[in-house]
């Protein structure tokens, strides 16, 4: 498998597991970027911290998971229950509190809380939470295992969601943009190429499952295939529109300290035309160059 | 005779070369591949994530 990208540049991924420590390693400039949840870019942002919001992600690919044999059919019937969420940076966090208002739902109405995602299915499976919202593979990990139903697929109820966004340093924009350039040219075209043939999705799944998920391969099929628009890895532009909408329910139930100009933290300069940009390969390198 | 030869099978040559960097591996590639080689360090670029979402 290359080490470095087709222009010669590498690129490598650090796997970090609070936010603080995210924070600092932006600020040591131990990292040039990191993908996080899109209110936390703004509230760093409205904290000083010099990053700009570049591109997403992935659009969808949440869900609203529930128990497979529970009662509850919609979200009225959440009312009263334990629904885990990934943070309370997280626009998982802001879809809630975006539901309870088009319900007619007092934003006490459900009992929120915090866990990592991955203790969301086994909080489900044990009965210690009544359901979760969380990005996949979390929420398919309960229906693949036959314990939790999707309630609600983001697609269905705020299309083209968006949860992690990729944010950089600005001193990099500055500096080395023909760097951050290759970086988001390499992610549109994987998203393009992943968004334009089931059979890369499949082969997508198989080489991530083992290198970098540490799932299987099946669960990952899965959240890619069922249904096929379940996650989307195209539209990742970053547009005000979308944004401010994130920003403006951020701040009103108080996830932002203070409200945040989308050019304070976002740059949509290096989306460049798809129709520009390919992979040209049918399948991915594998380790030790087999198929 | 010769001559005409050689110089044909040298822009024949030439001319896949360049074909070969402008197809399949660009232009900008080789610059860096040639200044990495003459010692220039690779340009690298660490991304954080956390397995949030």
């Amino acid at each position: 498998m290359t080490k470095h990208s087709d222009e010669g540049s590498l690129f490598s991924s650090k796997k970090f597991t609070d936010w603080p420590t995210v924070k600092e390693a932006l600020i040591s400039k131990e990292i040039g970027g990191v993908f996080i949840l899109a209110p936390l870019a703004m509230q760093l942002v409205a904290d000083g911290v010099p990053i700009k919001v570049v591109y997403l992600g992935h659009r969808d690919g949440t869900g609203i998971v529930v128990g497979k044999d529970s009662p509850i059919n919609d979200f009225g019937d959440l009312r009263g229950k334990v629904i885990a969420i990934p943070s309370r940076y997280a626009n998982q966090n802001i879809l809630m509190h975006k539901m309870m208002d088009e319900w007619g739902m007092p934003y006490d109405s459900i009992d929120l809380r915090e866990l990592p995602p991955p203790e969301h299915p086994i909080a489900l499976q044990t009965g210690s939470i009544d359901g979760y919202i969380v990005g996949e593979p979390f929420a398919a990990k309960a229906e693949v295992d036959g314990f939790g139903k999707v309630l609600y697929h983001t697609k269905d109820i705020w299309p083209e969601f968006i949860s992690c966004v990729m944010v950089v340093r600005q001193d990099l924009i500055d500096e080395r943009r023909e760097l951050v350039q290759e970086m988001i040219d390499g992610i549109a075209k994987s998203g393009k190429w992943l968004d334009e043939d089931m059979q890369h999705r499949m082969d997508a799944a198989e080489v991530t499952a083992k290198h970098y998920y540490f799932q299987s391969p099946e669960l990952l099929k899965h959240v890619l295939s069922k249904p096929e628009d379940r996650v989307k890895y195209t539209n990742l532009a970053p547009l005000q529109e979308d944004f401010d909408e994130i920003m403006e329910l951020a701040f009103k139930i108080g996830v932002l300290s203070r409200r945040v100009a989308f050019k304070e933290y976002a740059d949509d300069s290096f989306v460049r035309p798809l129709d520009q940009l390919d992979w040209g390969m049918d399948r991915l390198p594998r380790e030790g160059g087999g198929q | 005779m010769k001559v005409k030869v050689g110089i044909g099978m040298l822009l024949w040559a030439i001319l896949i070369t360049v074909s070969h960097i402008q197809l399949n591996l660009g232009w900008s590639a080789l610059r860096k591949e040639v200044a990495i080689m003459t010692g220039e360090q690779r340009e690298e670029l660490v991304i954080g994530f956390l397995p949030v979402t």
